[in-house]
């Protein structure tokens, strides 16, 4: 880890004394100072913009707090400037103005907390739906009653609006939230001028569950298992992101032994949930042979994880401290034996697919995200790397046992769903290759598989940052003057790249819709949370 | 005579489940999966014929209606169309009978015409978005079908000198064999446009859940129970048929002249059986190795089929 004052000298904030904590820096700004201190560290120095999280500190600090979190990739340590909203007025200057990005945090701090952006051009409600819950309701609040019902009267319900597009020929389709395929809810109304579409609003929140006020009630262990049910395809990535997020803030570091499994498992799930990617792309084009592939190879893996682990979507693997489930020797063995076998298979059937021109119609020029799209809104993931922005937390905040793996970011140019199908055929052979690596180092890692965690220190914050096969998975987690977890916020991949999606169909004809939302395949969950 | 008739009545409703099951068959096999039985399609009409059905407040009658129109249509053609005999030649005397009037390639044609206009009024029918896709888009399908259809049958009536698809079978057997060149360029554009007509890959897909993809299933979206039955096996008839019409009408040989002599149709019949089988599988290997079109690149194809008829009618003249 880098001296602390190199850094703070470097990015010009020795003006706002701060205290290190977790693997933060947080310091605080004065509201009149947030827009330059904003400007410097993302505009100036790049630095990526990894959550924005804010805390009902009124008990505690008599204010609230929203920290801005940041990232500074390859040091291991996050900027984090925060500022004290007046518990009174109840109002922060929006960065929407300046940075799009933090427009959707600043709407989901809205919804939760009651906190109004001024000078944000559209902040409204998400989220938390006006026909089903009451206007003043801010869950995050800590005097919000959490295990109470809400209920709503037929008068107080308030239905949503959509933007509308008029002309001649110009008609509305409304599509969900019940689909016909077994998916997640949420609902999209389509602006149609023939078969091209000319706008998408997508409204999300009807898989709310209230995670982040849970985390803040459930005990421990339960706070686990919540992190691992807020995605279910990512549940590894997301008890990763948690465990590490507290191990940070108990400073405990893991046994290598912890460290190479995590990496196993991750691996695994990452393949498992490509495979499935790819093969349902190739399905939505209608290319039945990809698709029945595609889910069988991802069945090889799911079994795998089974064989492992004893649950086939890798559930209570992960704990803070380290891992619950060791692998032996010969299953090793036979593991990477198998492996070779899954990619040599994988790789046969990609190449079918490569070959066959109908599909590579489909696939290349459909659905394209413009680079300076994905720039503005911080898109990550699949679909950054499919622009050419090599986001990959694995490489650029490196966890586990990752900075002593060799393995490469594939990039792709085009953005087009044919680039995000790339770019998962491409990371699913670094992702053997790391897998075959991993498991060779995991012969003779040492240590216990799990270590005891100490309390956690009072007020202090920590940052978990996994790359989730999506894209990364952030987890902000803060302690009360007891050290007890006061606030938890997780930000998913789909959180962000539901912000970009809109303004990628305005090219293309309904048809296409279903291939190009299966190319960025979100999670609905993990946004609505 | 009626025992013939009565055949053909009936032939091409009780075969034509079982052509949707064999196409699904092979299509699971080249997935690699087992797959449902071949029998899958029957028992599926049996469960949708006991069911209830949902019927929207906003349907008027032609949603109650159509159903059965479009099925009586799809078994009418059935019985102009020949499968195993061309029946004619065995009863010279009977050719003015009516229900061979049904024989001529024009009526067969717009036969299906006026199911597809049905389908797709039924599409539009409850204002549902989907079912006015599925019907703009059907629409868009048949109007650049219709001329691949229309000039690739025109090919055979114009080698055979008959406008009578029974006609056309007998007298094709008896040309000699270069002059039926021009019936192999007529067959692509045919294939292509029976794909096409039957919502087969690559411009539409039986086998999506998608409704923003579909054509003919955003059509019938709408409907459930019996009525939904017999617009699946409507849809079944109608695959048949063309099946049929591929088989017998571009490659007629094979077909039984003497509708009265027992040996002769089994034979036939064993006949037709491979040449459906090896039509069914053709449309199985195109939905397993092949991704369908962008829908713009749709009329392409259509065009392609328009072409090959037209091409193929002009090498016919000229011989």
């Amino acid at each position: 880890m880098t001296d602390i004052a190199h850094i703070v000298s470097r990015y010009g904030i020795a003006g706002y004394p701060g205290q290190l904590s977790g693997n933060t820096y947080a310091f605080p700004v004065p509201e009149g100072d947030l827009v330059s201190v904003i400007e410097n560290l993302k505009g100036i120095h790049g630095l990526p913009l990894k959550t924005v999280a804010a805390t009902d500190e009124r008990e505690t600090h008599g204010t609230f707090r929203i920290y801005y979190v940041f990232g500074i990739p390859k040091e291991g340590i996050f900027l984090v400037p925060y500022l004290n909203v007046d518990k009174y007025t109840q109002v922060f200057p929006s960065l929407t103005p300046l940075y799009h990005e933090f427009s959707a945090y600043e709407k989901e701090i809205k919804s939760f907390f009651g906190l109004l952006p001024a000078g944000h051009p559209d902040a409204k409600r998400v989220i938390l739906h006006s026909e089903t819950f009451p206007k003043n309701l801010y869950p995050l609040l800590k005097d919000f009653a959490w295990d109470s019902k809400t209920t709503l009267s037929e008068e107080e319900r308030e239905w949503p609006e959509f933007q509308t597009y008029a002309g001649e020929g110009v008609y509305e389709i409304p599509v969900g939230p019940v689909h016909a395929g077994i998916i997640e809810p949420g609902h999209f109304r389509f602006s149609m001028l023939g078969e091209e579409m000319l706008r998408l609003e997508p409204r999300l929140g009807y898989v709310h569950k209230g995670t982040e006020k849970l985390f803040e009630h459930l005990p421990m262990e339960d706070k686990l298992k919540l992190s691992e049910r807020i995605s279910g395809d990512s549940s590894f990535h997301h008890a990763l992101a948690w465990s590490q997020a507290v191990e940070t803030l108990a400073g405990v570091t893991v046994s290598e032994k912890a460290r190479i499994l995590r990496v196993v498992y991750a691996e695994l799930e990452r393949l498992a949930n490509h495979f499935n990617d790819l093969a349902f792309i190739m399905l939505d084009t209608g290319f039945s042979f990809g698709g029945s592939h595609g889910t069988r190879i991802r069945e090889r893996i799911l079994q795998w994880n089974e064989k492992l682990s004893g649950s086939r979507f890798l559930r209570g693997v992960v704990m803070p401290g380290g891992v619950t489930k060791d692998i032996s020797t010969e299953t090793i063995d036979e593991l990477q034996n198998d492996l070779d076998v899954i990619e040599k298979d994988f790789s046969e059937v990609i190449e079918v697919a490569e070959e066959t021109v109908s599909v590579l119609n489909r696939l290349k020029t459909t659905g394209i995200l413009d680079r300076d799209v994905a720039e503005d809104h911080g898109a990550l993931g699949v679909a950054a790397r499919a622009v050419g922005l090599g986001l990959d937390a694995r490489a650029d905040y490196p966890y586990a046992e990752y900075q002593n793996i060799q393995f490469s970011v594939p990039t792709e140019e085009t953005g087009d769903v044919y680039a995000r199908y790339r770019i998962r055929v491409r990371e699913a052979h670094q992702s053997f290759r790391i897998l075959h690596q991993a498991l060779t180092m995991a012969l003779h890692a040492e240590g216990p598989l799990a270590l005891e965690l100490p309390s956690l220190p009072a007020d202090s914050q920590a940052v978990g940052i996994v790359e989730g096969f999506r894209g990364d998975i952030v987890y902000f987690v803060k302690t009360d003057q007891q050290g007890k977890i006061t606030r938890v916020k997780v930000r998913d991949t789909s959180f962000i790249n539901w912000t970009v999606f809109p303004y990628i169909v305005s090219r293309d004809v309904i048809p296409d819709f279903p291939l190009i939302n299966k190319s960025f395949n979100l999670s609905y969950t993990g946004n609505d949370l | 005579m009626i025992f013939f008739f009565l055949l053909q009545l009936v032939a091409i409703p009780v075969l034509s489940p079982l052509a949707v099951g064999i196409i699904r068959k092979i299509k699971a096999h080249m997935q690699g999966r087992v797959g449902a039985s071949v029998l899958q399609p029957y028992y599926d009409l049996w469960k949708l014929f006991h069911k209830d059905e949902v019927i929207s407040e906003d349907a008027t009658w032609i949603f109650r209606f159509a159903p059965y129109l479009i099925f009586a249509v799809s078994v009418a053609v059935g019985i102009a169309v020949p499968m195993v005999t061309a029946v004619p030649a065995a009863f010279p005397g009977i050719e003015r009978l009516s229900f061979l009037a049904l024989s001529d390639f024009l009526v067969v044609i717009y036969l299906f015409a006026l199911m597809t206009f049905f389908l797709a009024l039924l599409g539009i029918e409850t204002g549902s978005g989907f079912g006015g896709f599925g019907a703009a888009r059907e629409m868009m399908v048949a109007a650049l079908a219709e001329g691949g259809l229309l000039f690739s049958l025109l090919v055979a009536s114009v080698i055979a000198q008959s406008g009578n698809l029974m006609g056309i079978v007998v007298n094709l057997q008896m040309m000699p064999l270069e002059t039926l060149f021009p019936l192999l360029i007529a067959f692509v554009g045919f294939a292509i446009a029976l794909l096409a007509e039957n919502s087969r890959f690559p411009v539409d897909n039986p086998a999506t859940h998608l409704e923003l993809t579909m054509i003919h299933e955003a059509m019938i979206l709408e409907h459930s129970g019996k009525r939904l039955a017999l617009l699946e096996w409507a849809a079944a008839n109608k695959l048949l048929i063309f099946i049929a019409l591929g088989a017998n009408i571009f490659f007629p040989w094979g077909v039984a002249l003497q509708a009265d002599a027992l040996p002769g149709l089994a034979l036939a019949l064993v006949v037709f059986a491979a040449k459906a089988a090896v039509l069914l599988a053709g449309i199985a290997v195109i939905e397993s190795t092949m991704a369908k079109f962008r829908i713009f690149r749709v009329p392409d194809l259509l065009f392609t089929s328009l072409v090959l008829g037209i091409i193929a009618l002009s090498i016919s003249i000229t011989f």
